[in-house]
């Protein structure tokens, strides 16, 4: 971004590779975290999940979501909703992550 | 912006009980007493006081502040409440440990601080199961990490109750007739307090904790139900029975207390069949230190089983007690408390320093950026070789061997409250290297409240 080029859902994914689940370790995007995302315009969109109900570091990580995605150039809102279902599951996690953990397929 | 989820009093409670349990080490190699020595001894009382509710209980109360709200989604009914438990356990525990001295150099005026302190440690007690219990009981369906806890919570009360009549029948001489033949069960409130409540609590909160940390499935099925309904049944039967018995002599008081300890080796034996099956089943196949090492803690709780049992079976459990007691404090409930701070206080101060930089701007550490794993190894592989030591030196009783093994202990404790320190303090943080446009790091962690 800032290179004029418009927002988009990659910009956005990109950017939230910064926000990082604490305790595992990775950002939430190669942890499978992120579940949607759509960019409407100005507006976007997040649907999530965090590893366990009841994380202490929920309240961090949607802070966390919301005010990277909102300092992109472009961005004008940011709606995050927090899922439980489906589950989040390690299988979840990119080729990458599954790697760096050692998960087992 | 302060998490609503992070608990504001479990790091003091740690950072108390971390206190209490180097005193009480102290003590122990200042040669005031040690495994050996009997009971009714002031020194011993009041190193075991130190140990079980200046160390064990503090750290236990102060993790639970933190964890239930975790496993039952609900926050704790009051916070101020829980820094109030922890300062009045302490107020307490000063109070007992005033009444040991007294009642040992023989001053009644010092000695009624005893019943006067436990009946402090009564009160801080029942607050702390108060702010726990409520969210447990209210939580539906309540989890099976959750229902051993309440369990646990059950027996601190029944622990700290006989306790203080424990003191009473010590101190107050008109209760003395009534009380006084409730000291010969002792061992039925040290079953109560080292089995009902840490054993049974340590045991759900691992439930939780290790599939967690190394993504292995949470579900324990009809084998975590058992080790519950074993445990808490055996433990309740064991000291229920035993304490009847000191008035009853039935026969089927004697049955009862052996079906509960029959019941409780049964228990830990499914219980650590289950935690190698965590183990196998995990996901994450490369586990952080604090996972690695904790196999050491439950080794030493299928070594305490053990031979209780054989000590048990050979009608020898005066003489088994002072070992099975060492290895249940020292390498059981200590060694999985110390492993799981390596975890637990990198991870507050986490949600303490860092979490609300999350996102804006700044990169920052990971709660393994806080730590060093191999200075963490090589502390816990002293600590458990220590406890190993000294347990064969209890064995032997050679109490001029025990202090030399213990000082490995102690030695070891320091190393990782100094790594706990260094975690808070975020002495090793540094960027992760996974993105090597990643903006500037955070400044100094130090500066922040």
């Amino acid at each position: 971004m800032g290179d004029g080029s418009a927002l988009n859902r990659e910009h956005v994914l990109d950017a939230l590779h910064e926000v990082i689940d604490p305790e595992l370790g990775s950002n939430i995007v190669d942890l499978g975290l992120v579940y949607e995302l759509e960019v409407e315009g100005g507006l976007v969109k997040i649907t999530m999940t965090m590893t366990t109900p009841g994380c202490p570091a929920q309240d961090y990580i949607l802070s966390g979501v919301h005010e990277r995605s909102k300092s992109l150039p472009g961005v004008t809102d940011v709606e995050v909703s927090l899922v439980w279902l489906p589950a989040w599951a390690p299988r979840l996690m990119t080729p990458a992550a599954k790697a760096h953990f050692g998960v087992r397929d | 912006m302060i998490s609503k989820r992070l608990s504001r009093s479990t790091l003091p409670a740690f950072a108390c009980a971390l206190v209490n349990f180097v005193a009480a080490q102290g003590l122990i190699l200042a040669g005031v007493t040690w495994p050996a020595r009997t009971i009714s001894a002031p020194g011993t009382l009041i190193v075991v006081h130190l140990l079980v509710i200046g160390w064990l209980s503090l750290l236990m109360l102060g993790a639970l502040f933190q964890f239930v709200p975790v496993i039952t989604c609900r926050p704790l009914p009051s916070q101020p409440l829980a820094f109030a438990t922890v300062a009045i356990l302490e107020a307490g525990l000063a109070g007992m440990v005033c009444g040991f001295i007294g009642f040992g150099g023989g001053s009644r005026e010092l000695a009624i601080a005893l019943p006067s302190g436990g009946a402090v440690v009564i009160v801080g007690v029942l607050l702390g199961c108060w702010n726990i219990g409520v969210p447990l009981i209210r939580s539906r369906p309540l989890p099976l990490p959750g229902r051993m806890i309440l369990s646990g919570l059950i027996f601190l009360i029944l622990t700290v109750t006989l306790g203080l009549s424990f003191a009473l029948a010590l101190t107050v001489a008109p209760l003395r007739p009534y009380l006084a033949p409730l000291m010969s069960g002792v061992g039925d409130h040290a079953i109560a307090g080292l089995g009902g409540w840490f054993t049974l609590t340590a045991m759900g909160v691992g439930y939780k904790l290790l599939p967690m940390f190394m993504l292995a499935p949470e579900e324990r099925g009809i084998t975590g139900e058992c080790v519950h309904v074993l445990g808490a049944a055996g433990f309740a039967l064991a000291t229920g029975a035993g304490v009847a018995r000191i008035w009853l002599t039935a026969e089927p008081l004697r049955i009862a207390q052996w079906t509960g300890y029959v019941a409780i080796g049964l228990a830990v034996t499914l219980y650590l069949w289950d935690i190698v099956r965590i183990y196998r089943t995990r996901r994450r196949a490369l586990i952080e230190v604090h996972n690695r090492a904790v196999s050491g803690a439950f080794g030493f709780l299928g070594i305490a089983t053990m031979l209780a049992a054989v000590f048990l079976a050979t009608g020898h459990p005066a003489v088994g007690s002072p070992l099975v007691v060492f290895l249940l404090i020292f390498g059981w409930l200590t060694g999985l408390a110390l492993t799981q701070l390596y975890k637990i206080v990198p991870f507050l101060t986490w949600l303490s320093r860092y979490g609300s930089h999350l996102g804006r701007g700044g990169v920052v550490p990971r709660v393994q950026d806080l730590v060093r794993e191999r200075r963490g190894r090589r502390w816990f592989a002293l600590y458990f070789l220590g406890v190993l030591l000294g347990a064969v030196s209890v064995l032997l009783r050679s109490g001029l061997a025990f202090r030399f093994d213990f000082a490995l202990v102690t030695i070891s404790t320091l190393g990782l409250i100094t790594e706990y320190w260094r975690a808070w303090r975020g002495h090793y943080a540094r960027p992760p290297n996974s993105r090597p446009d990643a903006p500037p790091f955070l400044p100094d962690p130090r500066g922040s409240p």
